[in-house]
């Protein structure tokens, strides 16, 4: 249950923005979850529910979108979908594979009542 | 309403202490390694059996990490080397922020290894960079074979594979070659070692690798 200690996290960054902002209340906050990222979405759900009691963001809500996993390779760059966790080059067959995106936990946007305090 | 883009990642609070650490650590000469795997794949009984081929040629120093309870410390500290407990409190996992306020309890000065144990978990440890030199992972052979596939993250981020409690191998239905081959197919630059705790073989295999670590590491 780390979604908690993340949530935490994630309530500081958006009512500290929504506050530089002269927001009443964060209506939407709009995730970016990669495929591999070490995360579940509805204990994040969950944590939101309790932790943002009091903030300006209770009663918003929490959405996402999957960032699919992609490795690039160190040798020939190519770029690929690794299938079924194999993390070797399609093309030149090198370890050297870099996960390019699919890790990805991150706030992208968010919306905000302009109508606030 | 109005759209804010904000592009911050969650876990980057994390990332400027682990960096605040692993700068700290340097500073200090000392080299560390921060030990993951699930509850009962050997983390403890790894340290027992290694620390004393170590202790004489480096100052070693230990944090343990636990949800609750002071009993890994006491194993360890009977050793008599310095250890740190962190008691999570019901978190599953370390985090930067703890190693660093444990780091400032310890003295830096007299170590020159420090082995962070973290939480029994083979999920959440692995999104929580601590500053460390190099992280290892354990997977016991009575966990099953299947485990690489199952809980990708940490097997990514590990450097050193140790496959714990071979002397069982006849006892279980564990394919070895299995484990090392999907392991390889997330990480295909991770090293595996394979021991036990219990039979002593392997230990001056991984002893080894920390020494070798230690040396190209260049800290002083």
């Amino acid at each position: 249950m780390h979604e908690v200690s993340v949530m935490s996290n994630l309530l500081e960054i958006v009512t500290a923005t929504a506050d530089r902002e002269g927001a009443g209340t964060i209506d939407v906050i709009h995730l970016r979850i990669g495929e591999m990222a070490g995360i579940n979405f509805d204990s994040l759900e969950f944590a939101f529910e309790i932790l943002s009691k009091g903030t300006k963001a209770e009663g918003g809500r929490l959405e996402y979108e999957r960032v699919a996993l992609m490795g690039r390779c160190s040798a020939c760059s190519s770029e690929f979908h690794p299938e079924d966790l194999v993390f070797r080059c399609p093309e030149c067959g090198s370890g050297g594979v870099e996960i390019s995106a699919g890790r990805e936990m991150e706030v992208d946007y968010i919306l905000l009542d302009e109508e606030g305090s | 309403m109005h759209q804010i883009n904000v592009g911050e990642d969650l876990r980057e609070r994390n990332r400027e202490i682990a960096a605040e650490n692993h700068e700290m650590l340097r500073r200090h000469g000392v080299f560390s390694l921060n030990i993951m795997s699930a509850p009962g794949a050997g983390k403890t009984s790894l340290l027992v059996k290694s620390i004393p081929l170590l202790k004489d040629k480096y100052r070693i120093g230990v944090i343990e990490g636990d949800l609750q309870t002071t009993r890994d410390a006491e194993r360890v500290g009977a050793l008599g080397i310095e250890v740190h407990q962190i008691q999570t409190g019901g978190v599953c996992h370390l985090d930067a922020a703890m190693v660093h306020s444990a780091l400032h309890q310890l003295d830096l000065d007299l170590l020159d290894i420090l082995l962070i144990e973290n939480v029994g978990n083979l999920v959440c440890p692995a999104e929580f960079d601590l500053g460390v030199d190099a992280r290892v992972m354990l997977l016991s052979i009575t966990e099953g074979d299947d485990k690489p596939k199952k809980y990708p993250l940490m097997f990514t981020e590990s450097r050193l594979l140790i496959l714990n409690k071979v002397d069982l191998i006849e006892m279980v239905d564990f394919d070895i070659a299995r484990a090392r081959r999907e392991a390889m197919d997330i990480n295909p630059r991770i090293e595996i070692i394979e021991l036990s705790c219990r039979s002593g073989a392997g230990i001056e295999e991984w002893t080894g690798w920390i020494e070798k670590l230690y040396s190209e590491s260049g800290v002083e």
